[in-house]
């Protein structure tokens, strides 16, 4: 039996936050998936697992829900908080509005670690830093073993402790990108084992490498910190969450026929009202969000059943929620319940617990959109300048906002080669008229943290405090000369370029207190590559000469000087002294015959 | 050089071989003359005199004419050039290029390395010293009795390495053997293996004993009456109590035997059941570490049960015994739990048994059983092996589980570890059968029952003597000799690598470690001598750490594989233009000196 159901009730909408509130319990596991329909025909799919281990087994390494490997990392290395991110893509902010979980659960492009160490100075951190990379490395197969101190930064105003910590504790909090990794399925597998059901029932079945590094955006984050409730029993959280952007259309391909073909002329969408428009031409329409899709086609799989382990009881039963117009029909799977939420747009599904579940959106016409937010900030990062021995940086912020400034801290590590000249730094600012105008950096800047490169030791880490006016955009500019590497430190395919990670923005917003964040894009940096045979041919061409001078030399220094007949008569006399005064008369012959004929 | 050039312009312009054949001499020479001159602005003065340009114009008359002989100025000359050339390369040169290619590499006492891999730097030898307590006897009684053991002990002792020693207890004055007894505390004295009382009991036929389980304690009961008397040569006590000692320590005897001979045989007298055994358990037992590693795993195919009452069964069933364990290595127990645990694509699947009623492994199959590309049980981090012990309850649709063979529900993994199938009781719902979702600490005693005894196995200690102290012993004395051996033979290793590899750089660091080794084998040899297991145990293991440590030293294997290849191809575009003009300088200065020297030598004849 399948459930259809028809109603408008437009709400006020509201967006569900499923972690707002903490529930400390000494050994539970929550896993919940919302999917939200947006604008451009895609799909955003949020997938939350959350766990807690009690403080005390957590120490004696009884381990349940938190995955023995991860947990040992953690003690061996003394992380009491760590943040591990794993993205691809581009969240196309304008299209599709403000990040997932206000951008706190992603990273930059690649992989992206922060954690808090417990050590008692700067080096032994920096020590247990390399120990937990190089075993996270090992365990999410990701190159997190090349954050080295060339990648490594102490971020001061960026970053806070999500988790509680006791007072004791000398945290030091290191932080690490990687913004060439191609994140792919040998990091998906192991982030699946790590959860207790293991992607073999529950929400976490729907994942598949295929169709995650297939979307246009995902991002993996594992977080773990401790939580403390306020009578003082702490529990150690791990979060993993899973958040993807997939295109509907392309997803719903069949496996067996991947590859895109063209739309038959007949299927293509066109808008009829253009004077233009016949039989062989079209004006295309823009992607519209009453598509038919349903969780089978776009994920490839079947959702199997709950994870037995979820927690059923209390508020977060529903494992499956859906934003989508209350008008719009749904079918779901016998034995799920519906429940709608009275904002309108949302409804929850709770499924029966070993039987598959499959929700299936029909093709309708709507008349009311899911409300989406503007984002508060847009911010875009670019390299600028041509030639190979500098550069500049130009980074843009736009407030969309018409009534309030807003404030931010903009965090960026650059690498060693890329030396920035901080005194270049100028700041544009262009209000909705369009006129731009020059001002002092220091209008705009009210803070600076830099943190100065060191050659092959440290990159440059720079923390401005920014306040951009209302409606208005923000240009900063800085130049930059770019270094010469050594000719052992170019990688195997250097002209493609050196990545540059992803800045870090950080919104502090007063009125949510939970900060947002926003990452720019990698960047690639083109350096001057040399010709890699150079050593060769430096080594032939010193060699010739020095044994051209050197021989020259030694020849005048030890051969007596005689005329050519004294010669001949001392060269007579030997084998030798005749062959060669042979050779040159036959020689001379030959010219002598041509000096005639001239 | 030079010459070549001026050779070259002359014989362009007229060879003096040419000369006579062209038709008007005159002419020619006029010619000749004028270009000749011509030449000779432009190069430039780099030819001879100017009485060689006036002599042109007869050249006929001069055309073969000798050089005058070199000045000796000259030749003493040219000699200092090339003198000073090969100085510079000889002294200079060839240094710096020893010095800035040589490796370096640290001396090591070869000879001592070698002898401790062949076993002749040390002999092991396990004096055991066993008191003989005998409160109820007379001084004089007890020390004949003990000297008429001791005698039979020897008697039936045929492994020389191991032997028993008795002592008569808190009496230092009639101490049997040239051990010196000092304080107790100083630590210089021998370790009690045994302590042996002997009390006696009315009504006995003959003497009986009782092994204490958790203590180094054996009690012989023995009728008064047997009590020997100091003449007779031999009594049914002393018999007795000798035979008593060689059961005890017979398995161990045979262990040593069989690890100092080298895995081959082992004693005559060991019946094969026993050699079997004992190879068999030496196969098995992990390698000794300092830390070991405890994880245990509770892994099911579904999704129940999902919880065990861990923390209890690991204080009641493992911690005693970890506790007993600590004075040979460290442990750390840690445990995790599993759901959703598939057995491997290729792994045979359990067959339903109609006999048995139950689902069958068969045991050529009990290898694949442990799904390790899938199943989390990577190593703990941090030094030490890890012991993995895996519990686990198989779906209700395959249970109960078994192995076909023998009906058995667990078995070792050699060097690994254990399993244990754990078959619960199923509770039935009205449509299917499930696990229970928590496995209560008695459901699990069994299983950790087995544990215990396999993680014993798997440290390597043996099977007899009853009592848990006395085995530990053993396995102090069996750890202290296979670390001894393996330390020595690493030394043996070592000591043939460096000579067989000339080319691979031996760091200080290394020779320091030897150095370590070589001292701590050998304290550990002297401290076996004298019965000082533990302390024996301590050196050896240091030896073996500082063994390993030097063996597998990261920078001597980095240049192993520089291939000569390289070298020349390197030093051959330098060498080669540099290096002709050199040697043939050289030659014929020395064709020179030694045609001055017979001329010399004719001159003077």
């Amino acid at each position: 039996m399948t459930v259809l159901s028809l109603l408008s009730l437009p709400l006020v909408a509201l967006l569900l936050s499923f972690c707002s509130s903490t529930v400390v319990a000494s050994s539970d596991y929550h896993e919940n998936l919302l999917l939200h329909p947006l604008p451009q025909s895609a799909l955003l799919a949020s997938f939350n697992f959350r766990s807690n281990t009690s403080q005390e087994s957590f120490d004696q390494q009884h381990f349940r829900y938190l995955p023995r490997a991860l947990g040992q990392i953690l003690q061996h290395a003394q992380t009491k908080e760590l943040h591990l991110r794993f993205t691809t893509g581009r969240w196309d902010a304008e299209s599709w509005g403000p990040r997932p979980w206000n951008g706190s659960k992603e990273g930059g492009t690649g992989v992206e670690l922060w954690a808090w160490i417990d050590a008692p100075n700067d080096d032994e951190a920096f020590a247990k830093w390399i120990t937990l990379t190089q075993s996270l490395s090992g365990l999410f197969c990701a190159s997190l073993n090349f954050v080295d101190s060339t990648r490594t930064t102490r971020p001061v105003v960026s970053f806070e402790p999500f988790g509680d910590h006791s007072e004791v504790d000398q945290l030091h909090l290191l932080h690490g990108t990687l913004p060439g990794e191609v994140v792919c399925t040998e990091n998906l597998t192991p982030f699946l084992k790590l959860l207790p059901c293991k992607g073999k029932a529950g929400i976490s079945s729907l994942l598949d490498g295929h169709k995650l590094f297939d979307a246009a955006w995902q991002s993996m984050s594992v977080d773990i910190q401790p939580v403390c409730s306020p009578e003082g029993d702490c529990v150690v959280q791990i979060e993993q969450t899973v958040d993807m952007v997939l295109d509907i259309d392309r997803s719903k391909r069949s496996r067996s026929n991947p590859i895109p073909r063209p739309v038959p002329n007949d299927e293509l969408v066109c808008d009829t009202s253009k004077p233009y428009h016949s039989g062989d031409t079209c004006y295309p329409l823009g992607k519209t969000n009453d598509k038919a899709w349903s969780l089978g086609q776009v994920f490839g799989r079947n959702l199997d059943g709950i994870c037995p382990l979820a927690d059923t009881e209390g508020s977060h039963e529903e494992s499956v929620c859906l934003q989508v117009p209350h008008e719009r029909g749904v079918y779901i799977s016998q034995g799920a319940q519906e429940i709608k939420k009275d904002d309108g747009f949302t409804r929850c599904f709770k499924l029966a617990p070993s039987t598959p579940f499959d929700l299936s959106i029909p093709q309708q016409t709507v008349n009311v959109e899911v409300p989406l937010d503007e984002p508060v900030l847009h911010a875009e990062r670019t390299i600028v300048g041509n030639g190979q021995e500098r550069g500049g940086m130009r980074i843009i912020f736009s407030n969309p906002s018409n009534a309030s400034a807003v404030d931010f801290i903009y965090f960026e590590t650059l690498p060693w080669f890329l030396r920035p000249y901080i005194h270049t730094l100028r700041a544009t600012i262009t209000g909705r008229d369009g006129v731009s105008r020059e001002l002092p950096a220091s209008k705009i800047v009210k803070e600076t943290y830099y943190r100065p490169a060191i050659d092959r030791e440290r990159g440059t880490q720079l923390e401005l405090s920014l306040s951009v006016p209302a409606a208005s955009t923000v240009t900063l500019t800085y130049d930059f000369e770019k270094a010469i590497l050594r000719y052992t430190e170019y990688p195997p395919d250097a002209n493609r370029g050196f990545n540059v990670a992803p800045a870090v923005i950080r919104i502090v917003d007063n009125v949510h207190h939970a900060p947002i964040y926003i990452r720019s894009t990698s960047l690639l940096l083109q350096l001057p590559v040399p010709d890699f045979s150079m050593p060769y041919n430096v080594i032939i061409l010193t060699s010739t000469v020095i044994a051209l001078a050197f021989g020259t030399i030694f020849n005048i220094l030890i051969r007596r000087v005689v005329s050519l007949d004294q010669a001949s008569a001392l060269g007579a006399t030997t084998l030798k002294g005749r062959i060669v005064s042979k050779v040159v008369a036959i020689q001379d012959r030959f010219r002598g015959k041509a000096t005639k004929v001239e | 050089m030079y010459s070549r050039v001026s050779m070259r312009a002359w014989s362009l312009t007229s060879p003096p071989g040419n000369f006579p054949h062209i038709s008007n001499p005159r002419q020619d020479t006029l010619l000749w003359s004028t270009k000749h001159v011509l030449i000779m602005t432009t190069k430039t003065g780099d030819q001879g005199p100017p009485q060689d340009l006036a002599s042109h114009a007869d050249i006929k008359s001069s055309a073969k004419s000798a050089p005058p002989p070199e000045t000796p100025a000259a030749v003493q000359t040219r000699f200092r050039v090339i003198a000073a050339f090969w100085a510079v390369i000889i002294f200079l040169g060839f240094p710096i290029w020893w010095k800035t290619t040589s490796i370096y590499r640290a001396s090591l006492p070869i000879e001592e390395m070698v002898d401790w891999a062949d076993g002749k730097a040390c002999r092991p030898v396990f004096p055991l010293d066993i008191h003989l307590a005998a409160p109820s006897m007379q001084l004089a009684e007890a020390q004949h009795l003990l000297r008429t053991t001791q005698h039979t002990l020897d008697d039936l002792n045929e492994f020389a390495a191991h032997h028993l020693r008795l002592k008569l207890a808190n009496d230092s004055t009639t101490s049997y053997g040239e051990s010196d007894l000092g304080t107790d505390v100083s630590g210089e004295v021998a370790d009690t293996a045994l302590t042996v009382r002997l009390l006696p009991q009315e009504d006995l036929v003959g003497p009986r004993s009782e092994l204490h389980a958790a203590a180094t304690q054996l009690d012989v009961f023995y009728p008064p009456n047997q009590v020997p008397a100091p003449s007779s040569s031999n009594s049914p006590i002393s018999k007795f109590i000798a035979e008593e000692l060689q059961g005890l320590y017979g398995e161990e005897k045979a262990t040593i035997a069989h690890i100092l001979s080298g895995h081959t045989a082992g004693l005559a007298s060991t019946s094969p059941q026993l050699a079997e055994d004992i190879s068999r358990r030496l196969r098995r037992s992990m390698k000794y570490a300092e830390t070991y590693h405890l994880s245990f795993s509770l892994f099911t195919p579904g999704s129940m049960p999902s919880s065990w009452d861990i923390e209890a069964a690991v204080k009641e069933y493992v911690s005693p015994l970890l506790k007993a364990l600590s004075p040979i290595s460290d442990f750390t127990v840690d445990t995790q739990v599993q759901l959703y645990a598939n057995f491997a694509p290729t792994a045979p699947k359990p067959e339903f048994d109609e006999a048995e009623a139950a689902w069958t492994l068969r045991k050529e199959d009990l290898s694949a059983f442990v799904n390790a590309a899938e199943w989390p049980l990577n190593p703990s981090i941090g030094s030490g092996p890890t012991i993995n012990f895996i519990l686990y309850v198989p779906e209700p649709s395959q249970s109960p589980l078994i192995v076909k063979e023998n009906r058995a529900s667990s078995w070792i993994v050699p060097q690994w570890g254990g399993v244990f199938l754990l078959n619960p009781t199923l509770s039935t719902d009205k449509t299917s059968e499930s696990n229970p979702a928590h496995l209560s600490r008695d459901a699990l005693g069994p299983a950790f029952m087995t544990f215990s005894h396999q993680l014993l196995t798997l440290l390597g200690t043996p099977s007899t003597p009853a009592s848990l102290p006395l085995r530990l012993q053993t396995s102090i004395r069996i750890r202290a000799a296979t670390l001894l051996l393996s330390a020595s033979s690493t030394m043996g290793s070592l000591a043939r690598l460096t000579e067989s590899l000339p080319s691979i750089p031996i760091p200080a660091t290394v020779a320091t470690s030897v150095s370590t080794t070589i001292s701590h084998l050998g304290s550990t040899c002297s401290n076996l001598r004298e019965g000082r297991f533990g302390a024996a145990l301590a050196s050896a293991r240091v030896a073996e750490t500082e063994a390993e440590r030097s063996f597998f030293e990261k920078s001597m294997v980095g240049q192993v594989y520089f291939p000569d290849e390289h070298k020349v191809a390197v030093y051959l575009p330098l060498l080669g233009p540099i290096g002709v003009p050199l040697v043939v300088g050289l030659l014929k200065e020395v064709k020179r000196i030694i045609a001055g020297r017979k001329a010399k030598r004719a001159a003077a004849s």
